[in-house]
């Protein structure tokens, strides 16, 4: 079972506002683009095509609520969002309402009282208590003038609060204290700076702010309007939402398409939310709708619920999701991801040493990572917490492979490389890659083989799940052409002595790749004509060569770190595992520039590797997740 | 003229021109980045593949020209001498070319994704693929040096 539905709906016009006003509302379906495919639906329907007077007259609404906002000194952050009633009229209607409202709003008359309101509002987040600073005023300037410089004022005052941060004395205090976390001393001093700081401060503003109120208290004194400020404030605000709402729905209602007097619309739902969907249609059209449900096809690009990523998985979920999310149906492949990516990386990084102190780090970056660190710091620092358990996973590979290929802060000889497996001309580890290059690049290429065919198994099980029989045999196939290619390879050898492929090794040759290409070319051209099956075919061909040199570079990143390391050992004056004292520093400087200049390096290219020989095998990364349309 | 100033020709071609084709590819893509990182931060983390692949680059260089230094001691004939001058114009002119495709690639890609970051994936192809030329050139380099 599909865990989202596809929903279908023809609703008459004059319910389509308060059909998605209320699935707005509840926030559970996210609606298609029509526009998108023409073909489905232009023998029937056509475009809805809305006047653009409804999105004007919401942009003009909201600059006047914007412009009234100013007047009043309200900043509609500072207030939770109202609650608004779900109404059943045209979005027409409601701005019209919306227009009358305003107009009837005393806006003019209410600055005066706005302007107690804010500076209420700031006496109260600075804590200033009104009894330390009596004051006696009187009217010196006439009322206006009085007035356009108290604002003037305020504006002033306010600005200089918030650039010295007085409003929020925790964020001075966790300044200090970060800063100075271990020294006690300091701390005192710093906090007793800043409390004669707030002091002081606060004694200024006190004394302006009350000033302030005093003055503008007299004026209102002066008038009798009757107006309650909290009122007009909180109809502003509730005026401000269902703009912002009407603005949304008039905007989604361009993905819809129309007839003479109905709407039709298809959104996706996940299952769990259906009956909710369906039942907010029917109460808001007042059952004026046909509503069809379907499973979708298995073809179709269906959202994908987001699930959460298990946190000693995070860094690669984002390595996955930069590329793409898995499309809907197919296999995803984050835990495969989690395993190979190391792998890779440890073959080019193989090193006891410096696995070790990637391990360290990584225990480190996780640990502050899960202290909630993470929003500290710049982006480079977000970047390396994030990636703890990652780095703590390459480090146990750089220091598997350390050991396999003889490593310890380069080919010092303090450790023997150890041989796992000999299966033909492949050795796994018992070589040191600087010495013997060749054995190096065939252990490469037989990495890249798996990896690819690991791949491939991928897309033979994706295949399988979306039920294109007739595509599922074609990465069977590719699996025998590139296992076939590579024993050719290692039984004949290769480029120089590609004559003996013809000659002596035909019926192999036959075997193992003509026949396997063959196939491939048969099952494409089944499943998706002639000429189509000709271009798969050779795209096959050129891919499995391509892919499976790129993954030489394993072998070459592998050298060039072997190769500094080096560089550095011989400089120190390291000899058969013996470090000098004196060649300790100078190993360390080496040391941190590999881990980082190179550490980047094959970070990237195993990356590449994973997003471009691997992922192009079965990941198509066209994923879209769900994202329900919510009005509020 | 002889062996020795042949093969420390190669050495000199290994090493200089795969810096050089780095350094464009990186001036080129590294601009592009940072006007990109300017107005969307958030696309940086992906795009800076490009540089990264660029600088790769050198590194291929940096493997040839360490080898040659190895097998220096070993080049006492011309045929040797010959071997090692072109090794080392093999990998130049791979890394060269791979440069100038990662550099306008890289910079399209660059301005492609900031304008639309789905097309990313299928875009960032043109990058790798032109950096897989410098591979291709660093494996018949290495052959040609396997037999001095």
């Amino acid at each position: 079972m599909m865990e989202i539905q596809k929903l279908k709906a023809l609703v008459y016009e004059e319910y389509i506002d308060s059909v998605v006003r209320s699935l707005g509302h509840a926030g559970v379906v996210q609606f298609i683009d029509l526009r998108e495919k023409p073909e489905d639906w232009n023998t029937v329907f056509l475009p809805y095509k809305q006047s653009t007077d409804n999105i004007n007259n919401c942009s003009e609404l909201l600059t006047k609520i914007e412009t009234a906002f100013g007047t009043l000194h309200i900043r509609p952050d500072d207030f939770p969002s109202p609650k608004i009633p779900i109404t059943k009229e045209m979005t027409q209607k409601v701005l019209e309402k919306v227009e009358q409202k305003l107009d009837d709003l005393p806006i003019e008359e209410a600055k005066i009282y706005a302007l107690a309101s804010r500076i209420d509002q700031i006496i109260g987040e600075l804590g200033i208590k009104p009894e330390q600073f009596e004051k006696e005023t009187s009217l010196t300037q006439p009322e206006e003038i009085e007035l356009e410089h108290i604002e003037f004022e305020l504006i002033e005052l306010d600005k200089t609060i918030e650039t010295t941060g007085l409003s929020n004395h925790h964020v001075l205090v966790e300044r200090i204290t970060s800063k100075h976390i271990d020294n006690f001393d300091e701390i005192g001093r710093k906090f007793a700076e800043l409390s004669k700081f707030v002091i002081d401060s606060e004694r200024y503003f006190g004394k302006r702010l009350l000033t302030l109120k005093k003055t503008v208290e007299s004026i209102i004194g002066t008038i009798e309007t009757g107006i309650n400020f909290e009122e007009i404030r909180q109809d502003l605000l509730t005026l401000w939402v269902i703009i912002k709402e009407e603005k949304r729905i008039s905007k989604e209602k361009e993905k819809f398409v129309r007839s003479s007097k109905t709407v039709f619309f298809e959104a996706w739902v996940p299952e769990t939310l259906e009956k909710e969907a369906l039942s907010r249609i029917k109460s808001a059209s007042d059952g004026n709708c046909m509503i069809a449900d379907e499973v979708p096809n298995l073809d179709e690009n269906v959202p994908i619920m987001e699930k959460e990523c298990p946190s000693y998985l995070q860094a690669f979920g984002k390595l996955e999701c930069a590329y793409g999310r898995p499309s809907s149906g197919d296999i995803d492949p984050l835990k495969i991801f989690a395993i190979t990516f190391p792998i890779l990386f440890g073959i080019m990084f193989a090193d006891v040493g410096q696995g070790a102190i990637f391990i360290i780090a990584g225990i480190i970056f996780t640990w502050l990572r899960r202290k909630g660190k993470v929003k500290e710091g710049g982006d480079i620092i977000r970047y390396l917490l994030i990636s703890g358990e990652m780095l703590i996973y390459i480090g146990f590979s750089a220091i598997f492979f350390g050991f396999i290929f003889g490593e310890f802060f380069g080919p010092s000889g303090l450790i023997h490389p150890i041989t796992l497996a000999k299966i033909g001309p492949f050795q796994i580890g018992g070589f040191e890659p600087t010495q013997e290059p060749m054995k190096m690049l065939k252990f490469a290429i037989l990495v890249g083989t798996i990896h690819i065919s690991i791949g491939l198994v991928l897309r033979f099980l994706n295949e399988l799940r979306h039920k294109h029989y007739k595509l599922a045999p074609i990465p069977v196939c590719w699996i025998w052409l590139i296992f076939g290619s590579l024993f050719m390879w290692a039984y004949w050898g290769g480029i120089s002595n590609i004559s003996l492929w013809f000659s002596e090794g035909n019926l192999m040759l036959i075997g193992l790749i003509i026949l396997p290409l063959f196939l491939i070319f048969v099952f494409a051209a089944l499943a998706e004509g002639f000429m189509a099956g000709v271009g798969f075919t050779v795209e096959v061909f050129a891919e499995t060569l391509s892919h499976s040199m790129s993954y030489s570079r394993l072998m070459a990143l592998g050298l060039i770190h072997s190769a500094m390391n080096y560089l550095f050992l011989v400089l120190g004056g390291v000899e058969h595992g013996v470090f000098p004292l004196q060649s300790i520093p100078l190993i360390a400087v080496g040391t941190i520039l590999v881990l980082i200049i190179e550490g980047l390096v094959v970070f990237v290219h195993t990356l590449r590797l994973h997003w471009v020989e691997w992922f192009s095998t079965f990941h198509s990364g066209e994923g879209i997740p769900f994202k329900p349309f919510e009005s509020t | 003229m002889d062996p020795s100033i042949i093969s420390l020709i190669g050495l000199a071609i290994s090493i200089g021109i795969p810096i050089l084709s780095a350094a464009i590819s990186i001036i080129i893509c590294g601009t592009a980045l940072a006007g990109v990182g300017t107005e969307k931060p958030e696309l940086l983390s992906r795009l800076i593949i490009t540089v990264v692949l660029g600088e790769a680059l050198a590194i291929y260089g940096l493997l040839i020209a360490f080898m040659l230094l190895g097998k220096l001691p070993d080049i006492t004939t011309m045929e040797t001498a010959n071997k090692a001058l072109i090794a080392g114009v093999v990998i130049s002119v791979a890394t060269a070319s791979a440069s100038a495709g990662i550099s306008y690639s890289g910079s399209s890609l660059i301005a492609a994704t900031a304008e639309r970051p789905e097309t990313f994936s299928s875009n960032v192809i043109g990058v790798v693929l032109s950096e897989a030329l410098a591979i291709y050139g660093l494996l018949i380099s290495f052959m040609i040096i396997g037999q001095i």
